[in-house]
């Protein structure tokens, strides 16, 4: 028998993805505890989540100065007397800030736990901030913003949530280099006590997660009072996006030979209706490798090394942005076909074959986006930071088999007219 | 512990499986025994044009990525001085459609001319991105050389110039395949949710069909023992001046590896680290400083390079950077030192072993190496490693008569 090499082998018919839920436990203070027991090595994630991010500062850069200090000394250890410890039961920090919330995450092997955990507790109710590790931290990173600052993607990447929400916008502020020389301890004394507090934290663990492990976990964090919540100030969510959509910002440097492009649009929040089907819509557009966006400017007109859409979602807003680096002389070229590719998601339905592709790859993206241990846990961190459950998933399970052409058209049509698209490039102008 | 068989296809391909049933996913990961180091030195970048031209049809399949896409699946590939390396996850029900994809790039290319148009412009979009419109990108292009004379190690995976990839071929192109791209130059692993059997008759009906090949036999100069302090210096646009120091070293396979690579971690890695404590937080004088080793199967080389702080001097930087590591020649690290690192490099071990796919990829690399089963010896080879080793292995290596050091110096700075 010849091999038939042309022919795709079948595929199996869709099975149906099982999403593995994350379980509650409530530490005795009522901290909620939620964790994920999967599975097969001795390794375990602890992420303390604090609605300790961004939005909530009053002075520029304190909420992740707070942030990155929590492991530079504590009342009882230095900055390297921690490190030390922590490595040397192979075990290892992970401190993180976004707009909304900050986290700190420790990673260990099971047998370690109960060395590293004494550390975590440490250092997230009793750091001291230490002047000189201050001025290092604060010092360096200037540096490494003075570095970024000749990068055009770096400076298109900052600039453009300024001109999607305004510079006074908490999702917009846009950061300066003299604004590392206004952050001070007592700010950060002052952030730490306010928002790393017992009464505004949440807990995720996931790994080797069993009984036991829950009832350390008590022990360290369970104790506080959580009478004290934080208060949080009110913010102006109000928009003060840029009155030109138009945008062009010179390159940093003198011999710049590629632009940095970046187009997009404010969006709803992650609840709302249109959220999945936009969700599909976008990777249909820029948001996998056989993307639109890839097909054209990549594969076939050759302007990129990638070019790619996304859509973050945050607690009180969401956006779409593309973004890409492309070669100077053929940065407006590229922008053209850019608008072109929208243009053809408002007036053509998206063809039969591409839409199921869509749906497929997307299928398998998700039980990816599912797999192992610490998968399960962010995917559950994605909807509880929305105040969602797993229905989310199941409805976006769902829409993957249901969705229509027609549908998307009428998103795109919502969503992606030209006029409504916000555009900057960092570059030379010819 | 990553359990796994093996077995030999009549044309040469060594296949590897490992089975993970905790999850719904397959990975297919496929080596290829060619890299940077094996390409013409006026042709370089060729191994890596190569790859991206991988993608762009094959003999009886016009487009790779759509067939893969539509059974859920998401591939990617690198090239590297040593290997080009393809991988691909999928749901494991589809598993098929890999072997079906791979098998017939693995037979034939479809060589279109307009691929290889795009793709080396795509490849040259990527050198600007990475080389020359990065602040400090350039200096992966011009280290190399420092360090390596002869070896091929000497030039970029990326290759030498824009030139060689804007006057790539199809006659190149062709003549690449035949030489390197068939079963017995490959290794093949699958991991996840799989079963040998399926695996095998997988194999027997996909792979074995293709034609053994005739791989040549590798032959590369060896790079000579460097004898004198090797110095090189540029002045380039940007905030802060940067300095990189090279030290010849081991093999991969080698215990001068393991000892380095420990070394490294008790250098700069956290802020216990050695040079961190002291370069960084006390004499204030990098404001970032970073240790670490190519992993590279030939001979390689150990890599010590820090951004610098206003009013430093790069001799200053230099000086304070040969001084601490002296001090490693001098007298043995300490017992708990020692022992940090290696726990920290077994727990890294646990963990990356928690993906299908860093399995995977760790299986191939390792039959490549020799044997498969040394993916398992990994951590116990580190955990042999003295205080007595370090000593010795850091007076082999840390010497500045096996040092290139290139100082980056910025023009915006005094």
């Amino acid at each position: 028998m010849i091999l038939d090499r042309k022919t795709m082998p079948g595929l199996a018919l869709e099975s149906k993805i099982d999403i593995i839920h994350a379980q509650e436990h409530s530490l005795p203070n009522g901290i909620p505890l939620y964790y994920v027991n999967a599975g097969t090595q001795d390794v375990i994630k602890i992420e303390l989540v604090y609605r300790a991010g961004s939005r909530e500062q009053d002075v520029p850069l304190v909420a992740g100065s707070t942030n990155a200090m929590l492991e530079e000394g504590t009342k009882k250890h230095s900055s390297e007397e921690i490190a030390s410890l922590l490595d040397y039961y192979g075990s290892f920090l992970e401190t993180s800030v976004q707009q909304d919330y900050a986290s700190v995450t420790l990673y260990t092997l099971g047998k370690h736990l109960d060395k590293a955990l004494p550390i975590l507790e440490e250092l997230i109710k009793e750091p001291s901030f230490p002047q000189n590790e201050l001025e290092i931290y604060l010092h360096n990173n200037k540096q490494r913003f003075l570095v970024d600052e000749q990068k055009e993607r770096v400076v298109a990447a900052k600039n453009f949530p300024s001109l999607l929400f305004g510079d006074s916008h908490p999702y917009g502020h846009k950061t300066r280099l003299e604004e590392y020389d206004g952050v001070k301890k007592e700010y950060l004394e002052a952030f730490h006590k306010k928002y790393y507090s017992a009464g505004n934290c949440a807990i995720i663990a996931s790994g080797r997660v069993n009984e036991k492990l829950l009832n350390q976990i008590g022990d360290y964090f369970g104790k506080d009072s959580t009478d004290k919540s934080a208060a949080f100030t009110n913010r102006d969510y109000a928009l003060h996006s840029a009155t030109q959509k138009i945008n062009f910002i010179s390159s940093p440097k003198k011999d710049s030979v590629q632009s940095a492009i970046r187009m997009g649009r404010v969006l709803f929040h992650k609840t709302h209706t249109d959220a999945i089907p936009f969700q599909i819509l976008n990777t249909i557009l820029g948001g996998y490798f056989g993307s639109r966006l890839m097909s054209n400017i990549r594969e076939d007109k050759g302007y990129t090394y990638g070019i790619s859409s996304s859509v973050v979602f945050l607690q009180h807003a969401g956006y779409f942005n593309i973004g890409s680096e492309v070669g100077s002389a053929v940065c407006d070229a590229a922008v053209i076909e850019i608008y072109k590719e929208l243009d053809r998601l408002c007036k053509e339905p998206v063809p039969a074959d591409e839409l199921q592709l869509v749906k497929n790859y997307l299928r398998g993206n998700f039980m990816r986006s599912m797999d192992g241990p610490f998968a399960l846990a962010d995917r559950f961190k994605h909807i509880w930071l929305h105040n969602m459950d797993y229905s989310y998933y199941e409805k976006y399970v769902d829409a993957l088999s249901t969705i229509t052409s027609k549908e998307l058209m009428e998103i795109a049509n919502k969503y992606l007219q030209k006029d409504s698209i916000y555009e900057l490039v960092v570059g030379t102008k010819k | 512990m990553i359990d796994f068989e093996r077995f030999t296809l009549a044309n040469g391909l060594k296949v590897i499986v490992h089975r993970d049933t905790s999850t719904p996913m397959a990975c297919v990961n496929i080596l290829y025994d060619v890299g940077a180091r094996d390409e013409d030195p006026e042709k370089t970048g060729f191994a890596h044009l190569f790859e991206h031209l991988m993608f762009g049809g094959s003999v009886n399949i016009p487009e790779y990525d759509t067939p893969l896409q539509i059974a859920g699946g998401e591939n990617n590939a690198f090239t590297s001085n040593d290997i080009t390396n393809y991988y691909l996850t999928l749901p494991a029900v589809n598993l098929e459609v890999a072997f079906w994809l791979e098998s017939d790039r693995m037979l034939s290319l479809a060589f279109s001319e307009k691929s290889l148009e795009v793709q080396r412009n795509v490849v040259i979009e990527e050198f600007k991105q990475s080389y020359l419109n990065q602040p400090y990108g350039d200096i992966w292009l011009e280290i190399p050389k420092l360090a390596y004379k002869v070896h091929p190690y000497l030039w970029p995976t990326i290759g030498k110039n824009i030139d060689h990839i804007k006057y790539a071929v199809m006659d190149d192109v062709k003549a690449f395949f035949k030489k390197f791209y068939c079963p017995n130059n490959a290794i093949l692993c699958v991991t996840g949710n799989v079963t040998v059997e399926q695996v095998k008759t997988l194999c027997e009906k996909w792979f074995a069909p293709i034609p053994m090949g005739n791989p040549p036999k590798r032959n590369l100069p060896v790079e000579p023992t460097q004898m004198e302090p090797r110095k090189l210096e540029l002045e380039r646009d940007v905030p802060a001046s940067a300095i990189y120091k090279m030290y010849h070293m081991g093999k991969r396979v080698d215990k001068s590896f393991y000892t380095m690579e420990l070394m490294a971690d008790i250098l700069t890695d956290g802020n216990a680290s050695r040079l961190y404590v002291e370069l960084v937080k006390n004499q204030k004088l990098f404001s970032e400083i970073n240790a670490f080793t190519y992993e590279s199967i030939d001979p390689g080389v150990f890599i010590v390079t820090g951004k610098l702080l206003d009013g430093i001097t790069l001799e200053r930087a230099d000086a304070a950077i040969q001084k601490e590591l002296a001090k490693l020649t001098v007298a043995e690290v300490q017992k708990d030192e020692l022992e940090k690192a290696k726990n920290k490099t077994e727990a890294q071990h646990i963990f990356a072993e928690i993906s299908i796919l860093n399995k995977a990829m760790n299986l191939s690399f390792f039959e490549l190496l020799g044997d498969a089963q040394n993916a398992n010896k990994e951590v116990e080879k580190f955990f042999s490693v003295s205080e007595k080793d370090m000593l010795n292995e850091a007076i082999n290596v840390l010497k500045e008569t096996n040092c290139s050091t290139l100082y980056y110096r910025s023009n915006q700075k005094s």
